[in-house]
């Protein structure tokens, strides 16, 4: 009795076992999904994990990629560098990941880029916009998405010296992102003949921005151009509101200044925000309405801009199919130059020099805590010349140019 | 003249302001380290449900009046139940223990509170709008009846310890507990009630700043290191101490930031301390035989 009792143990544990998910589904093929997933730029974090969820469940739902059903695994850096580089590491040697998406902060996505390239990992980015990464940090395993610093200040001084006014002030978050964005905008905005009236930079993090408030106002700028992201920049709007500063000056920024899920809590303060992104669930355009409904659908709340993050895991996929292989070193040029014309916004190019993604963006103005398109930019007017290994900050300087 | 009156009175103002809801959160850290004997790492977590309980409270009442009674004295039975569930076994134990399980509960509640609201950012209209002209700039009536807030409570508050016989009998523990017990004292409720005060006086902080600094499970941290300036510069246990360091490093803060990049200025507020801390080593007022 004893005996045929174990037997028939040992037979349901091997059935068990045969029918187990494990054994009954395909090869897996893992991608990192690294980013900040609490503090500061939470939201950014969060949305580029759902962002990655929705195109590997799309792809999986297709088969995976060469047979391969695809598992994310998803770490959070503490938005700052030192963590960024120990988890892309562990995402790399220890979950053997075939692409790595992310940062979310620019800071910890250079930090991350030296571990990408030492390990020769497909690295996708898709939030951090500081002008180094497709310069002298660039490296071939490289990819990006996201309109950099200099593309946004391309696109967005123009409309901001015709529309809004020649007297700028620049105020940034005083770390790699906000820095990036400051230094290419001042750049841009006086190469087009607009006046910077004064600059500052604010900690990240920072608490309280009034006492910068003294300084502006003395400046008396016709713009206000904000470098901020995450609860920075609700904590500064909401100050900038009270202090009566947004009904004085007009005011503009970068594209994630806000995610979209952010604005109606503080619209009012928003009011009449100019900004240049690639994407808006108010945008009528087919491509970002199919791809936020879908988005909607499976999460039940809007896309916004991490919406980047899902093209990244589909660009890794068809460059796999295509190479028949997860190896990066076969991937790249398949990668470079390749089109896909199904991501959030429609048809996108990887510019082969530099790996970054020429888009078509919009000039968006808040209007009632939503992100309404006012004007269309050519990709090719905002993405400038391709500047591996130079210095695209050569010559640089803070100082105000005082116009008579 | 004009540089005194456009500039530095205006940053003055600003540091004040700051330095008067910096000295009502550290004024609980201070009380409670001084009774208990224990840095208080869930301080800023007690800030943080202040500012969400008081959140949920004007969702229920459409009244931020309301929350700010509601939200300190809910925060303040958290607090009660976390002292005699969690820190009076420990009282017998050293010091380590209370830092180790005050650090944990931090992370429980800061993850409680992400887990029941979620890691997005709120934002509480302030109660008083509009903005008086003060200066040469328009400063929001808010943040002036924040600081006239904060300094009737900072008042109160010393009035409770120097002129009531519970305000004493706090004292009274904070010098000597054993004492107090073999004076028919209950010493466990004289430290329950001290703990519940302290999260509750936290509490007002979180939702009285929440419309100036807005809300996220984060946002304790951030100020509690702030906080544990204010205590250690005025002195570890010294309330009065905690007060002047919280108007000092409020108004260093801000004035620092008009000839000092902001990397600088986080760097000078540590070099005042040290600074501080060789001339005085006990702080502005501390006393003999704290942590000494």
């Amino acid at each position: 009795m004893t005996k045929l009792l174990s037997l028939v143990t040992v037979a349901l544990l091997v059935a068990g076992w045969a029918a187990s998910p494990a054994t009954a589904q395909q090869k897996v093929v893992k991608i990192g999904d690294l980013g900040s997933k609490v503090g500061v730029f939470e939201g950014y974090g969060k949305y580029q994990t759902m962002a990655m969820q929705l195109a590997v469940e799309e792809l999986n739902a297709r088969g995976g990629v060469l047979g391969h059903r695809i598992e994310m695994i998803s770490e959070d850096d503490d938005t700052k560098p030192a963590p960024a580089v120990r988890k892309a590491e562990k995402l790399i040697l220890q979950d053997d990941v075939k692409l790595l998406v992310g940062a979310v902060s620019s800071g910890a996505t250079m930090a991350v880029m030296d571990v990408t390239r030492k390990h020769k990992v497909i690295h996708w980015n898709s939030v951090s916009c500081a002008e180094f990464m497709r310069t002298t940090k660039f490296h071939r395993y490289y990819f990006s998405n996201q309109p950099d610093s200099r593309m946004q200040a391309n696109g967005l001084a123009k409309y901001i010296l015709d529309r809004m006014g020649k007297r700028v002030y620049i105020f940034y978050t005083d770390y790699a992102m906000g820095q990036s964005d400051g230094r290419q905008f001042k750049t841009a905005l006086e190469k087009l003949g607009g006046e910077v009236v004064g600059v500052a930079g604010a900690p990240l993090d920072t608490k309280d921005f009034s006492p910068w408030f003294g300084a502006i106002n003395q400046a008396n700028p016709d713009v206000l151009f904000l470098a901020f992201a995450g609860t920075d920049s609700l904590r500064l709007m909401t100050q900038l509101h009270s202090f009566g500063m947004t009904k004085k000056y007009k005011l503009a920024g970068i594209d994630c200044f806000l995610l979209q899920q952010d604005l109606p809590a503080i619209a009012e303060p928003m009011e009449g925000f100019v900004q240049l992104a690639h994407f808006s669930p108010y945008n009528p355009d087919r491509h970002m309405q199919a791809f936020n409904a879908r988005f909607k659908k499976r999460f039940g709340v809007d896309a916004n801009i991490m919406a980047g993050a899902y093209d990244g895991v589909m660009f890794w996929a068809a460059a796999a199919e295509k190479a028949k292989s997860f190896d990066a070193d076969r991937l790249v040029p398949l990668l470079e130059g390749m089109c896909l014309d199904d991501t959030h916004i429609g048809r996108q190019c990887i510019r082969k020099e530099d790996h970054q993604v020429v888009m078509d963006m919009h000039l968006y103005r808040v209007q009632k805590g939503k992100n309404v398109p006012i004007a269309t930019v050519s990709g090719q007017d905002t993405i400038g010349e391709p500047l591996v290994g130079k210095d695209p900050v050569a010559g640089f300087t803070w100082e105000i140019k005082k116009k008579n | 003249m004009e540089y005194l009156i456009g500039v530095l009175l205006p940053q003055l103002v600003h540091g004040l302001v700051f330095g008067a809801a910096l000295g009502l959160l550290a004024l609980g850290l201070t009380v409670i380290f001084g009774l208990l004997g224990v840095m208080n790492f869930a301080h800023g977590e007690l800030y943080m449900l202040g500012a969400y309980v008081g959140i949920a409270v004007i969702g229920v009442t459409r009244s931020f009046w309301v929350a700010l009674v509601a939200a300190p004295l809910l925060v303040g039975v958290v607090g009660a139940l976390t002292e005699v569930a969690a820190l009076r076994p420990l009282y017998r134990r050293p010091p380590l223990y209370g830092l180790i399980l005050t650090f944990g509960l931090a992370l429980v509640f800061r993850e409680a509170a992400r887990q029941v609201w979620g890691g997005d950012m709120r934002r509480v209209q302030p109660p008083i709008t509009g903005s008086t002209p003060l200066l040469g700039m328009t400063y929001p009536n808010y943040r002036l009846f924040l600081l006239a807030v904060s300094c009737v409570l900072l008042l109160a508050i010393w009035l409770f310890f120097t002129r009531t016989r519970a305000g004493i009998v706090v004292r009274a523990a904070v010098e000597d507990a054993e004492m107090l017990d073999g004076l028919g004292v209950d010493v466990r409720r004289v430290f329950t009630l001290t703990f519940a005060g302290s999260a509750a006086l936290a509490a007002l902080a979180g939702l009285l700043l929440a419309p100036v600094f807005t809300v996220y499970p984060q946002m304790g941290v951030e100020m509690i290191l702030l906080a544990f300036i204010v205590v250690i510069l005025g002195g570890m246990g010294s309330m009065g101490g905690s007060v002047v360091a919280a108007f000092v490093i409020g108004i260093a803060q801000s004035l620092l930031t008009l000839w000092l990049n902001p990397q600088r200025v986080a760097i000078a507020i540590f070099a005042l301390m040290i600074l501080v801390l060789i001339v005085r080593p006990r702080g502005f007022f501390g006393r003999e035989g704290v942590l000494e």
